[in-house]
């Protein structure tokens, strides 16, 4: 402890020198765009390499890794961990904030029963079906009712 | 540590509304929904439950300096017949209001108000402020703190088991297109006494990677460590090959120790199991895009619990027609699971589950049908199988307004019998946009 007590100025010091030099070179990091150049057609399943060029440029990602095909749907959460701004060109926050949210005021599926194309959660008589899925995986329920969500939850698991 | 400035943030939001008028660019979406349900459960009187609500969204960019932006959503109900859920009669959330300032290069942002933070292994949403960017050599940094947004309360407890403060971020280091790792971590504070539950912070620390060695091969996944219980929470990670451009075989495993990753799941007693409980999973999919109107994809998981294993397998067909207006899907899994799994008595778990819908979107009007059912291999409350079927019917009264209307009938072992009608109206209008958000 007393030597960590005895180099944290030099330390201190070399990691404000860093970030000094870091913020200097900040103005040559390219950024992403606020939002995409080009409307993109709801219910079409995105395929960002038949515009882009498949290839990445800096620290991009090859563009293809982001084509909306039914893997990449169904693992989505893998890619918004880290990615979040690039989801966001073309996602408001309300887009994501329809299944994941504090307080989800109806399912997903009902909200939107006029576009059973989407991919939602519980469809159907989830109501019975959760006594089987709950005890399957029940991290898959913790995800999204662990931290938030729990109204349905706690009217009968007390 | 209560954190009252964190809260008044999203209030002082509410005032910026007005300067939000003078901004270049607004988007509203609003959806006004009346739902009509009757609901009779297995010997008990029908209820009638018509409860009205509204989602209500706003998006003001380019104010100021065009680099700031004002993004607000949320939504109110009312019950007019029987009360839908629990004692309220009249519920409502602000799901997120804040300011964001985008500056011009690095992808750098700080936010403020009440929004979501999803980074790393981090998913919580806080009254708060937060700050990201990427910095030179490829790295990166975001931070976050705040007070956490509270949900329902836990049954005969003052609280929801959350505690008032929470703070975090991520490190990332990215090598090209080829690599990306990152370190993350979160400390929540003050966890409230509850009576009926052990009181306990939430508090993770983990890393995530992306690796691509070649455009058609990728690894990601994450890895969180529960600091207070010090052991590993979640192991989960993926793997796609694509082989062929329009062919994605995926595999998946995932990993918990469910005392550790449920630690602060007040409600289900998450930090009184027992540390020997885990639970694996393992899966695979291929899925593969025939064309541009044809996809199908196949699917694998086997689990593994203390209790017992299961498997479930199955495909899937999408289709779309006529430019994309017409769209249509079929869905078949099943789901092979013992008396472990199962309802009450049942002495299987095991079901079929069917799906299939069509949908037309014209400039003028849209029409959808949906059917999904559940076929029990073993009868559940005396009922062989759980289904519904929805037809809904709309009607573009502008390109961005549009009054819809939704009808279903089910029948399934937990109401016997439910009836459902629904009235919507949306209203989603961009003035002077020149990207696309949904």
């Amino acid at each position: 402890m007393k030597f960590f007590q005895q180099i944290f100025p030099a330390l201190a010091l070399a990691g404000l020198i860093m970030i000094l030099a870091a913020c200097a070179q900040m103005k040559t990091i390219p950024g992403l765009p606020a939002s995409h150049p080009e409307t993109l057609a709801a219910g079409q399943q995105v395929s960002c390499t038949e515009c882009h060029e498949d290839n990445q440029k800096g620290t991009l990602k090859a563009y293809n890794a982001f084509n909306h095909s039914p893997a990449f749907v169904k693992n989505h959460r893998f890619y918004a961990s880290s990615d979040e701004r690039l989801c966001s060109t073309c996602h408001k926050s309300s887009f994501c904030n329809d299944c994941h949210t504090n307080q989800v005021e109806m399912k997903p599926s009902i909200k939107y029963g006029n576009r059973p194309d989407r991919d939602m959660p519980h469809r159907g008589n989830f109501m019975t079906m959760h006594k089987i899925e709950g005890k399957l995986d029940p991290a898959s329920c913790y995800r999204c009712h662990g931290r938030a969500n729990n109204e349905r939850c706690i009217t009968c698991h007390r | 540590m209560k954190m009252p400035c964190a809260r008044l943030i999203p209030v002082c939001l509410l005032l910026a509304l007005p300067g939000a008028a003078l901004s270049a660019e607004i988007s509203v979406d609003a959806t006004s929904i009346v739902s009509f349900e009757q609901r009779a459960y297995t010997g008990a009187p029908k209820k009638d439950i018509v409860p009205a609500t509204q989602f209500l969204g706003l998006d003001a960019a380019k104010l100021a300096d065009g680099n700031l932006s004002l993004h607000v959503y949320g939504w109110g109900r009312g019950d007019i017949l029987d009360k839908s859920y629990n004692n309220d009669q009249f519920a409502g959330s602000l799901t997120y209001g804040y300011l964001q300032y985008r500056f011009k290069a690095a992808n750098a942002d700080v936010r403020a108000g009440r929004f979501f933070v999803h980074e790393g292994i981090v998913n919580e949403q806080i009254d708060g402020a937060s700050f990201r960017t990427d910095l030179p050599l490829g790295f990166g940094l975001s931070a976050f703190g705040g007070a956490n947004v509270h949900t329902k309360k836990l049954y005969n407890e003052n609280s929801d088991g959350k505690g008032s403060g929470n703070f975090g971020g991520r490190l990332n280091y990215r090598y090209k297109g080829v690599l990306e790792l990152g370190a993350s971590g979160q400390y929540e504070t003050n966890a409230p006494a509850l009576v009926n539950y052990p009181t306990v912070n939430h508090r993770l620390a983990g890393g995530d990677v992306w690796f691509s060695p070649h455009k058609s091969v990728e690894l990601m996944g994450h890895t969180s460590y529960n600091t207070v219980t010090k052991g590993v929470a979640e192991h989960s990670y993926l793997m796609n090959v694509k082989p062929l451009q329009h062919l994605v075989l995926t595999g998946e495993y995932n990993d918990h120790r469910e005392r550790n990753y449920f630690y602060s799941w007040a409600s289900f007693s998450g930090a009184a199991l027992s540390p020997a409980e885990k639970s694996h999973s393992l899966g695979g999919r291929a899925s593969y895009g025939v064309s541009k109107a044809v996809e199908i994809a196949a699917d694998y998981k086997h689990y593994t619990r203390e209790i017992g294993n299961a498997d479930r397998y199955g495909a899937d067909i999408k289709l779309s027609f006529l430019n994309n207006s017409v769209r249509s899907g079929l869905g078949y899994h099943y789901l092979r699971a013992g008396k472990e799994f199962a309802i009450g008595g049942t002495p299987s778990a095991s079901y079929h589950e069917m799906r299939g819908y069509i949908m037309h979107d014209s400039r003028i009007y849209f029409v959808a049908v949906d059917a999904i059912g559940y076929l029990f291999k073993e009868k559940v409350n005396s009922e062989k199988a759980a289904w519904e079927a929805m037809a809904s019917l709309g009607y573009h009264i502008t390109p961005d307004l549009a009054l819809s209307g939704d009808f279903s009938y089910g029948r399934n072992p937990q109401f016997t019998e439910e009836v459902k009608g629904l009235a919507r109206l949306t209203y989603n209008m961009t003035f002077d946009s020149k990207g696309g958000k949904k």
